[in-house]
């Protein structure tokens, strides 16, 4: 039968104690140094990989390879989970199980929400929710923005120190002029306003999909209404007025979903590298963990978010 | 000189820009003591007004970051 497993404080501690130790000596080995903070997302190939004509050339930035192993992390959880969903067992055990708990979650949070459209609005917003979760979760692989290349700049720097092979340590003491910086292979997509902003569109957009599935193209007299205009004047053209700022209110959504979640997860990473550097014992653990609680948050109020303003969309006017 | 100046400026703008974290830090605060008077009174609630209240939360709190955003934007990119 079912065997519960219990927390193991008693072995545990000890491993917590031995890390903190290996902290300290590493940390007075090679003294800790900032990261490079940049809005920008690093390039990883010196040359673009492909040239657009309008757009330019594009390279390999460390915030794709992160996309690509997210996106390789999610699609393997997928086919694992169908397979052991194939099995009709009754009642899902698991790993298995804790995704069907999840997913279970979302879909009363959409009913609740949205109704009889829950069915139409579930997909894009547990997609939403969990491509988020997961991009924001990412950041515990260990190494994550600080293993990459070493990089020489001709600004201020620190110095790369030789570990052996091609392998190097950019450490203490900083230099004025051509230094080595690290550029990390991975760094938080969150980071990246591409991809909040990519985001923000697919949510905003699918929208008005969505309201115009709902009601027609009498939903965009939700932004343009000239319904009342002649019947009732006076009031026709405040309701003009009105619905002018609705339409504003569409675009502010779109700035306000992207700068919402790329402003919560570049700070996290600013505040990571600061205490990284300050307090590099322990205590990054510490903000560590209060960054994966706002990722979550985060994840789960943008997918909210998106599910509301859906739910929004569905539901004409009261009086019309 | 004129460099440092602009430096100067750099960083006083974006202390100044924090300022308005103000305003977020307010919208949290009364968004929680709503809620948790709603909790105190009807404790069933307390599910329901958990999840409306990080949503609300979560709006206020985007003003004070997109304040965070802009200083960023002047320490770092300008």
């Amino acid at each position: 039968m079912e065997k519960s497993r219990k927390w193991r404080w008693g072995v545990n501690r000890w491993w917590v104690l031995a890390f903190i130790i290996l902290t300290v000596i590493a940390t007075n080995r090679f003294a800790p140094v900032q990261q490079v903070i940049a809005v920008a997302p690093e390039n990883l190939t010196k040359s673009p990989i492909i040239t657009l004509p309008l757009v330019g050339g594009l390279y390999l930035t460390n915030t794709e390879v992160a996309m690509i192993l997210m996106d390789l992390i999610i699609l393997v959880i997928a086919l694992v989970v169908k397979s052991r969903v194939k099995e009709y067992t009754l009642i899902a055990k698991g790993f298995t199980g804790a995704l069907e708990m999840l997913i279970e979650v979302l879909y009363n949070l959409a009913q609740s929400t949205a109704g009889k459209w829950a069915k139409k609005i579930f997909p894009l917003f547990a997609t939403i929710l969990i491509v988020v979760l997961f991009a924001n979760l990412l950041k515990l692989i260990p190494g994550f923005e600080s293993i990459g290349f070493v990089e020489e700049v001709e600004h201020a720097g620190y110095t790369a120190v030789s570990l052996g092979g091609n392998w190097f340590n950019v450490t203490t003491p900083e230099v004025a002029e051509g230094g080595a910086v690290v550029v990390p292979f991975l760094r938080g997509l969150s980071t990246d306003l591409n991809f909040t902003l990519a985001l923000a569109l697919i949510s905003v957009i699918m929208t008005q999909v969505i309201g115009v599935q709902a009601q027609g193209f009498g939903y965009f007299s939700k932004f343009f209404n000239v319904r009342t205009l002649f019947s009732r004047p006076i009031f026709g053209v405040m309701d003009l007025f009105t619905s002018l700022l609705e339409a504003i209110s569409e675009f502010a959504k779109i700035i306000s979903f992207t700068f919402r979640l790329f402003g919560n997860m570049f700070a996290g990473m600013v505040l990571m590298a600061i205490i990284s550097v300050m307090v590099p014992v322990f205590a990054p653990s510490a903000i560590m963990l209060f960054e994966l609680f706002i990722g979550l948050i985060q994840a789960f109020v943008f997918g909210m978010l998106t599910l509301v303003f859906m739910a929004m969309a569905t539901q004409g006017h009261a009086e019309a | 000189m004129t460099g440092d100046i602009v430096q100067a400026a750099k960083f006083i703008g974006a202390g100044l820009a924090m300022i308005g974290a103000m305003g977020g830090g307010i919208g949290v605060g009364m968004s929680v003591q709503g809620a948790m008077e709603g909790m105190a009174r009807n404790p069933d609630t307390y599910g329901n007004l958990l999840t409306n209240m990080i949503l609300g939360i979560a709006f206020s709190e985007a003003i004070a970051i997109y304040c965070l955003v802009v200083s960023f934007l002047l320490l770092l990119v300008v």
